[in-house]
């Protein structure tokens, strides 16, 4: 195992067992990924194809079948490795009935903060996630959205240097996920490694330095999200003011060298950045 | 170790604090609560001992069956349904180790269950206070024994009953650590509840010389071994107004057999949570 890695997992398998007659589910299979310190890592792929049960075991929720994983240098599952991981599990549900202060105050202590440092720990990453006006409100009362920030603020409270966010977007509305995507890249900033396993993958695609794709509880691709997406053996010219003229005559000179051009088209804005263009100088921007 | 404690002790607060904000421990506190002012009502023409032992009994039976159900259904709610509900995911990905999880459970659903048994033997103990001084007064006029209870027999019940829902909430929490549903978990926990108090009858049993067939008799020893004996808890009458009949050796024994159990089913729990799935 290397220590270089903020996670490495090797050969994980992971069976389930279900129903009366325990058939044998396989949800993780021969699984193997280094995650290097101090990116933002995305893990991708379906419904069902075993991501969230990779992070659970990760983190020692849940035993694996077989294989080995350690956490920046420590066994899983140990308290050390714990200690400098936060984790946001995907559709979290809190103690409804603390306020989402009490609740990262709790998270604090159970984590180690100092009690000198609680009280500027749980403002700070309350803040972060934006949650500050309803600290004070029982978790009772949170919408979906509301939940999941309280979620992102209780796993960072104690300053992790990894954090393991499993759909930290889901139910957040567009100005919600851009704001977990600016937070994301302020802890990248701080030399923090990020996990995330998001379904936007317009939004992974924008904060990922790596991205992994699993199907089936199988890794199907693992690199850097530029060398994964570029196609090598293709080239994009823009040209402002293109001809009929031009264009033949362009063809033709490219034609000459064994060059073929295989489309033309008008080049596309994303509608993320039209939206954002729009709507620049909005109070979140 | 500090570090340990002192999560441990996090944990504890917060169960505590969730079990006191929730209605069903007010509700069965005010129904207990009423129960034990009620039996003052209860009144005989034979205004002595056996007045004050019917007050006590009845106020005991009130203390032993909600306290009971609340040490069953306090325990599954808060560490069943923690589990169910995944908000013991979070918590159990912090460094924090299962067994300190478990034992912050425990302590803080047993701080609970004191701050029941506690406040309703203090009102207990207000209300044969108050009667005793009425048949003193009238133990006075037709020159009878004025009849007196004690409070340090009072407190000795209270402890007694606070341990042996400790011993049940174990119990509960052990069967928690290896549920599926929360159904399971009551209705397992009630079982175990029931075995405890008839746990004697297979005691007896095995004293008596009989025919019995060896798997019979094995059976019989097995599970007087196995159960704890929930019914030996229950010598409040005895303590409170006749202390003389009980040795303090008696009672210690009581006290060590019933911590004895409650560390074992707690162990036993750490070992069936270590390897859940959450
Ligand atoms: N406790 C469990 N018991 C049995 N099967 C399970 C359990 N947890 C997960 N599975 C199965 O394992 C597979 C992987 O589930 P997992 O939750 O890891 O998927 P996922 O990649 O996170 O999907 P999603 O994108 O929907 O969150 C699924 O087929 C699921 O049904
Ligand atoms: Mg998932």
């Amino acid at each position: 195992m290397s220590t270089s890695s903020a996670i490495s997992v090797q050969g994980l398998t992971k069976d389930f067992r279900v129903g009366l007659r325990g058939i044998k589910l396989r949800a993780v299979d021969n699984l193997s990924l280094e995650i290097p310190r101090g990116q933002v890592f995305g893990l991708l792929g379906p419904n069902g194809c075993g991501k969230s049960t990779t992070l659970k075991i990760v983190l020692g929720l849940i035993p694996a079948t077989s294989g080995a994983i350690s956490i920046l240098g420590f066994p899983s599952a140990t308290t050390e490795a714990r200690q400098r991981t936060g984790f946001l599990p995907e559709a979290p549900y809190f103690h409804k009935f603390l306020t989402g202060r009490e609740l990262v105050q709790y998270c604090a202590r159970l984590s180690g903060v100092p009690s000198a440092q609680v009280h500027d720990a749980v403002e700070a990453s309350l803040e972060l996630a934006a949650m500050t006006e309803a600290a004070s409100r029982p978790i009772g009362t949170y919408s979906k959205g509301m939940l999941q920030r309280i979620g992102l603020a209780q796993a960072i409270v104690h300053d992790p240097e990894l954090v393991i966010l499993d759909e930290p977007t889901a139910g957040v509305d567009p100005v919600g996920s851009a704001a977990i995507g600016r937070m994301i890249n302020a802890m990248r900033a701080k030399g923090k490694t990020i996990v995330l396993c998001s379904h936007l993958l317009g939004q992974v695609e924008q904060v990922c330095d790596r991205v992994a794709i699993m199907d089936r509880g199988r890794l199907v691709l693992e690199g850097r999200v530029d060398e994964v997406l570029a196609q090598r053996d293709r080239h994009v010219i823009t040209v402002a003011y293109l001809t009929p003229q031009a264009r033949q005559a362009a063809e033709a000179a490219l034609a000459a060298h064994g060059a073929t051009v295989t489309s033309i088209t008008h080049p596309r804005r994303s509608l993320e950045d039209l939206f954002r263009e729009l709507v620049t100088g909005s109070r979140d921007a | 170790m500090n570090a340990r404690l002192n999560r441990t002790s996090w944990i504890a607060r917060i169960t505590f604090l969730e079990a006191i904000r929730q209605r069903f421990f007010a509700f069965l506190l005010v129904l207990s609560a009423a129960m034990v002012v009620s039996s003052v009502s209860l009144r005989f023409m034979d205004f002595g001992h056996s007045e004050l032992k019917f007050v006590a009994d009845f106020a005991f039976g009130g203390m032993f069956l909600f306290g009971s159900v609340l040490a069953l259904v306090m325990t599954a709610q808060l560490f069943f349904a923690e589990i169910e509900n995944r908000t013991a995911l979070t918590l159990l990905a912090k460094p924090l180790s299962r067994t300190e999880f478990l034992l912050g459970k425990f302590l803080g659903t047993w701080a609970v269950l004191g701050v029941f048994v506690f406040s309703l033997a203090f009102l207990q103990g207000i209300i044969l206070w108050s009667r005793t001084q009425e048949l003193i007064v009238m133990a006075a006029e037709t020159g009878r024994v004025a009849p007196d209870f004690s409070v340090s027999g009072l407190a000795s019940f209270a402890v007694l009953q606070w341990l042996r829902l400790g011993v049940v909430a174990a119990m509960v929490l052990m069967v928690s650590a290896v549920a599926r549903t929360f159904l399971f978990t009551v209705i397992v926990g009630a079982m175990a509840i029931v075995a405890g108090q008839l746990q004697w009858l297979a005691q007896e049993a095995l004293l008596k010389p009989s025919d019995a067939s060896v798997v019979t008799k094995s059976l019989l020893w097995v599970s007087s071994r196995v159960i704890p004996n929930l019914q030996q808890f229950n010598i409040g009458d005895t303590l409170v107004l006749d202390p003389t009949a009980i040795s303090g050796a008696a009672v210690w024994s009581v006290i060590l057999s019933g911590l004895f159990y409650l560390v074992a089913f707690l162990a036993l729990a750490s070992l069936a949570f270590r390897r859940r799935e959450i």
